[in-house]
């Protein structure tokens, strides 16, 4: 394993390690806020669903209801936790990911284009999650998760396994042809 | 801080790369993978002691799609947790172990060690062609072991190295 001639990282520019770095507090604040806020926020949820019966398909039957909030709200509570989860570790990779970029890609140009992508992607991702508890409530679960996807994880998903296979390529390309 | 080898940083990315590839396919492709894995119990009866009653079988296919769902989640999760890990680990190397046949090592340890979390892939591509234990017995036997092993020497290794290092690399 050859050791290159100029073996210093390059660090990241700086709105994406702010971008990355606020994408973590969130996430951090985000976990502690389940825990502090648990009753509250599962009482919001409870509040919004009974004010929407059709949406969530409730029919007055206590056993019956309970049973449909019990499942929505684990689910809200699913995607919170998965908010936390992701934030955290799209964080580090947003960071990790963009300084690969800025020390191996080969022109100004395409760094920034790697640094824009990862950046984008990778910081818009985890909010999909959060999109998805917020709208449970309000646009009942399926219906939520159809928009999360459309409006979020698709796109923003996409975006980063698009800019990670061109960070790849790079990457390569950079091996073949050192230098 | 200085780099590790760019084959180094390669191998991470790409691993990184897999494993939100494999998040995309676990909630886009849920439908698919389910069907290819019935499609392979069907496929493969004997192993999966399929014995022909309807509730059995049931079971032991449910079974196996959940096996294979698990061994993508793990996948999925591991990539993106070991090889940011290594990244780090080895940028440490780089930066903090002296000797150049050393950091040779650790970079062998470790480039080899973040593969890993592809035991996962084999684990839920072995459970459907060996049945669930074989292949579970397989993937651990040929895989996650000794490439988990790497990636724990990789890092005891730079933690021996910083232990007992003496000068800073300069």
């Amino acid at each position: 394993m050859t050791e290159a001639a100029h073996p210093t990282w390059r660090l990241p520019p700086t709105p994406a390690l702010l971008v990355a770095l606020l994408l973590i507090a969130c996430a951090e604040i985000g976990g502690a806020s389940m825990v502090r806020f648990k009753l509250e926020l599962a009482r919001w949820a409870r509040g919004t669903m009974l004010a929407r019966p059709e949406i969530h398909g409730l029919v007055g039957v206590r056993d019956v209801d309970e049973q449909i909030m019990d499942e929505a709200l684990t689910r809200f509570d699913g995607g919170l936790r998965l908010f936390h989860m992701h934030a955290e570790g799209m964080g580090t990779i947003v960071i990790l990911t963009t300084m690969v970029a800025a020390t191996w890609a080969p022109t100004p140009g395409w760094r920034r284009t790697l640094v824009a992508l990862l950046t984008v992607g990778g910081a818009g991702y985890p909010l999909g999650y959060l999109v998805w508890a917020g709208l449970i409530p309000l646009r009942g679960v399926e219906d939520g998760k159809r928009l999360a996807e459309w409006l979020v994880w698709i796109p923003f998903g996409g975006t980063t396994i698009v800019a990670m296979w061109l960070l790849v390529g790079t990457l390569a390309l950079r091996l073949r042809r050192p230098g | 801080m200085r780099r590790p080898p760019l084959v180094v940083v390669l191998i991470a990315v790409f691993v990184m790369a897999l494993g939100e590839t494999a998040g995309a396919v676990m909630s886009q492709m849920r439908p698919q993978t389910e069907r290819y894995t019935l499609a392979r119990v069907a496929g493969n009866p004997g192993v999966h002691g399929l014995t022909g009653s309807a509730e059995y079988d049931d079971e032991v296919r449910a079974r196996a799609v959940f096996a294979v769902e698990a061994g993508l989640s793990f996948f999925h999760t591991h990539a993106e947790g070991l090889a940011p890990v290594m990244l780090v680990a080895a940028t440490l190397v780089a930066s903090l172990v002296g000797s150049r046949r050393i950091r040779a090592a650790l970079y062998a340890a470790m480039t080899l060690g973040v593969l890993f979390p592809l035991g996962y892939l084999a684990y839920a591509a072995a459970v459907l062609e060996l049945g669930r234990d074989d292949g579970a017995a397989f993937a651990e036997r040929w895989v996650l072991t000794p490439l988990g092993t790497l990636a724990i020497v990789g890092i005891l290794g730079l933690l021996v190295a910083l232990g007992t290092r003496r000068a800073p690399v300069t």
